[in-house]
């Protein structure tokens, strides 16, 4: 079976042909997949994490991937990042330093995606110099999501991580993909309630909105995110189900998907020249926390 | 009068990143034990260089389902915490005095959240 992959950006259209593409490949079982890249003329590295997920539930059900026809450019910077490693391919250096590798990590791997982020972009002589106040909020804020797809993925095949720095435009894309229930039915699951896929996300966004029940609370970790995103200036995706959800310059944007993603994606792309002081109004007393 | 227990967060997790709510789990083990036996305790957060949402409220939030706000406060102390941690520490206690010591009130603001959504235009 042959299937055509067309460029893949950072939007609506691209998450909709990763998705339309899991739905064509979802109930095979022992084949042979061929993906013609021939019209993949750009490809935003970080999105690797989306694809790679996809990719790899085609593997769990023992399908063989083959990637074809990958133009040079494309190819050089999946190489580089070591995406196409999984398929067969030799991982490149990367003088410029400006790939964030691709990796996937099992839900019991915290540790070990901490030290992943510490050293692919918090100690690298090749990220450019961030204030300090930002560094700190841009990696809570990568653990925020991290922790939400281990707290709510509930899978076994695992998370999917990817990133991609441009030093010319201060921008740092970075994308976690799971391959979880996905936000609508953990709502339905967990609260009872039967929202849109898009509602959904909306509904996850929200303060104090939370699928979590039982002792430990929940609810706050993609509020932080989008607080973080909208002072930084950045933009931040989520793609979970068949919803799209977009906020960037502090607005929200919502649309179909045309097919179900089989999980949720959430990716960030953060002003890397930000010199916001992320400090409070008021200084906090310790005394008078709880 | 027992003196303080003192805990600290980098030797029970034995990472700066404390990140992961299963690792907030262990700092809930012994500061819920230092609480049911009485004692006051002081909470270091001394070499810890990143925290979480998911963290706090394994660690911290939790707490207050098994004990009163009023225990809470006259018991724990945190130590050596940046002003940044401290905010992100009083959003999961705020957080979780709503979850915990009024369930349908948080159930409700969840479902309103829900129809106000639907009413948008």
């Amino acid at each position: 079976m042959r299937f055509s992959l067309p460029r893949i950006q950072h939007n609506h259209t691209s998450f909709d042909a990763l998705a339309r593409l899991h739905a064509q490949t979802k109930e095979y079982l022992f084949r042979s997949v061929d993906i013609d890249m021939k019209a993949t003329s750009w490809f935003d590295a970080d999105m690797c994490a989306a694809f790679g997920a996809i990719l790899y539930s085609l593997g769990e059900n023992l399908n063989m991937v083959n990637l074809l026809h990958i133009p040079q450019s494309v190819e050089r910077i999946l190489s580089k990042n070591g995406f196409l490693s999984h398929y067969g391919r030799v991982k490149i250096p990367d003088h410029w330093g400006t790939t964030i590798t691709y990796q996937r990590f099992d839900v019991k791997d915290d540790r070990y995606f901490a030290r992943y982020i510490e050293d692919e972009l918090i100690h690298r002589s090749e990220i450019p110099k961030m204030s300090r106040g930002l560094v700190k909020k841009f990696r809570e804020s990568i653990f925020e999501i991290f922790s939400n797809a281990i707290l709510h993925s509930r899978t076994d095949l695992g998370i999917f991580s990817c990133g991609q720095f441009f030093p010319n435009r201060n921008r740092l894309d970075f994308t976690v993909a799971d391959l979880g229930v996905g936000i609508r039915q953990n709502i339905k699951n967990h609260i009872g309630l039967k929202l849109s896929p898009e509602d959904a996300i909306i509904w996850a966004t929200k303060e104090f909105n939370t699928t979590k029940r039982g002792k430990v609370p929940g609810g706050l970790g993609l509020k932080i995110l989008c607080e973080f995103i909208d002072l930084n200036g950045g933009s931040i995706q989520i793609v979970s189900d068949a919803g799209y959800w977009q906020r960037k310059n502090k607005k929200t944007v919502t649309k179909p998907l045309s097919h179900p993603f089989p999980g949720t994606v959430v990716s960030v792309e953060i002003d890397t020249s930000d010199r916001h002081v992320y400090s409070l109004a008021s200084e906090l007393n310790a005394d008078d926390i709880f | 009068m027992s003196e303080d227990i003192e805990i600290s967060i980098f030797e029970v997790v034995g990472d700066p990143l404390c990140v992961a709510s299963n690792d907030g789990q262990k700092v809930y083990d012994r500061l819920a034990a230092a609480f049911k036996a009485d004692r006051s305790i002081v909470l270091s957060f001394r070499y810890v260089t990143t925290l979480t949402s998911a963290f706090l409220n394994a660690a911290i939030g939790q707490l207050y389902e098994a004990f009163s706000e009023e225990q809470i406060r006259s018991r724990l102390k945190v130590e050596d915490i940046e002003q940044e941690d401290l905010a992100l520490l009083k959003r999961v206690v705020d957080n979780a005095k709503l979850y915990f010591e009024d369930p349908q009130r948080f159930e409700q603001v969840i479902r309103e959240t829900v129809e106000d959504e639907n009413d948008d235009p």
